[in-house]
């Protein structure tokens, strides 16, 4: 477990005490790191800053019950994934599975592969493969693959049990895998 | 040999598991996961934008407005809870002094009307039972030295020192106080001649402290033959001779009572 910060601890009880620009300690400190996951998670700069605001401002709400040994950046971190994955439609997303094929056909609302692939927007038809993933295994590959949180971590931030986070992250690596195998191919 | 399957991959690529020495060995896996490591760094992904300087700033700013504030607890739980146990014991050790300068108030009561109940007496009142004033302390020595000298002046008294009944009738007053206390005191450890010899010697003094005037030759005769005949003067020598000398208070053998 990591120390809490000494300033986060010294900002937390003025706030409870009554100073309520304390906080903006906390959210000069935070706001940045939880924007950028916010990011990775949402795909999109304007949703990125709805999640920010509104896991700082959770945070707040929850100030009183946040326990103090453990770290204000680890438990806002957790706030702003699942705010993220409600952002992105948490377990709204439709997913059907084949069950002839086995095969998991997920919604695909972005611009269809092809038209990316004539156009040589490839670049762009990774930004979709990501898109396309489920938002658990898509907040699990981004906190595996770009934010190296570790499985543990992943589970805790996303309230799943530890083999259902790796379960998500092996999925989303092949999906993506098998998005890149049909653009090589095609190309 | 079993190969991996993917997600023993995908697990090695995340640095989990314990595969590295499968793959060093196993050429059909070392292929395949060369293959995953290539997908995955032809991977890419965009970049979070830069934000200003200034975005804290705008983050608090939109913020701020719907926060409340907390209000700070007058007291915490615990310190109310320590307060008022301070409070508590506060109270208690102060009963508990109150009662036990009670207890001994009462105690030190009880005992004086218990020994006035004892000796006969009504219980007086408070300021009776005080400490005396003025306690002299009677040394039978200094008693017997001081009656010896009396004697030695009444025998050899003449009728025509008129000057002398006055001094001898004073000396007899007081020297009649010393030995009624003297008196008093005997007890059965003393000389048993004693006790007969202060009898004797207390009516001498009182005949001679109730003497008015000058001596008259019968009565000085009277006295002196007392002194005489019973031969008082010679007891009390003997008894003097007999205490030690007295050289400090605590020591000497002392009569004392209140007056």
């Amino acid at each position: 477990m990591m120390c809490m910060d000494r300033d986060d601890q010294a900002a937390i009880s003025a706030v409870l005490a009554g100073d309520k620009e304390a906080y903006g300690v906390l959210v000069a400190r935070h706001s940045r790191r939880l924007f950028r996951v916010a990011f990775r998670i949402t795909g999109s700069e304007a949703d990125a800053e709805d999640v920010v605001q509104d896991a700082l401002f959770r945070g707040y709400q929850k100030l009183e019950s946040f326990a103090s040994r453990s770290d204000f950046g680890t438990w806002i971190y957790r706030i702003a994934v699942h705010c993220a994955l409600d952002k992105i439609g948490g377990s709204k997303v439709p997913e059907t599975m084949d069950r002839e094929s086995g095969e998991m056909q997920i919604a695909d609302h972005e611009a269809g592969p092809e038209r990316l692939l004539l156009s040589g927007e490839i670049r762009a038809f990774q930004q979709m493969a990501l898109s396309v993933l489920s938002p658990a295994e898509r907040t699990a590959f981004v906190l595996r693959h770009l934010e190296d949180r570790t499985m543990d971590e992943i589970a805790i931030a996303m309230g799943i049990p530890p083999n259902a986070a790796k379960q998500a992250v092996f999925r989303a690596v092949q999906k993506l895998r098998s998005r890149l195998a049909s653009l090589k191919v095609k190309v | 040999m079993t190969h991996l399957n993917a997600e023993e991959l995908i697990a090695h690529l995340y640095g989990e598991g314990d595969k590295a020495k499968h793959i060093e060995e196993c050429t059909e896996c070392a292929k395949a996961y060369a293959a995953l490591k290539s997908d995955m760094a032809e991977m890419d992904f965009p970049e979070p934008p830069e934000r200003d300087a200034s975005y804290e700033v705008r983050v608090w700013a939109s913020l701020a407005p719907s926060l409340h504030s907390y209000q700070a607890p007058p007291q915490t739980w615990l310190s109310s809870r320590l307060r008022r146990g301070f409070t508590f014991a506060l109270v208690c050790a102060l009963l508990i002094a109150c009662a036990f300068l009670g207890g001994r108030l009462w105690e030190r009561k009880q005992t004086h009307r218990s020994s006035d109940i004892t000796s006969g007496q009504k219980p007086r009142p408070v300021e009776e039972t005080l400490p005396p004033e003025r306690i002299v302390v009677v040394v039978l020595s200094d008693h017997l030295d001081r009656s010896e000298r009396l004697l030695v002046e009444l025998k050899h008294a003449n009728a025509d020192n008129t000057g002398l009944a006055s001094p001898l009738r004073d000396e007899a007053r007081t020297l009649l106080v010393a030995n009624r206390i003297c008196r008093q005191k005997t007890g059965p450890d003393d000389d048993p001649r004693l006790a007969p010899a202060l009898e004797r010697l207390n009516h001498l003094l009182e005949e001679l402290a109730n003497q008015s005037g000058s001596f008259n030759p019968v009565t000085l005769t009277h006295l002196q033959n007392e002194v005489n005949v019973d031969g008082l003067l010679f007891e009390v020598r003997v008894l003097r001779s007999g205490l030690p000398e007295r050289p400090t208070a605590a020591t000497g053998q002392t009569k004392g009572d209140t007056l």
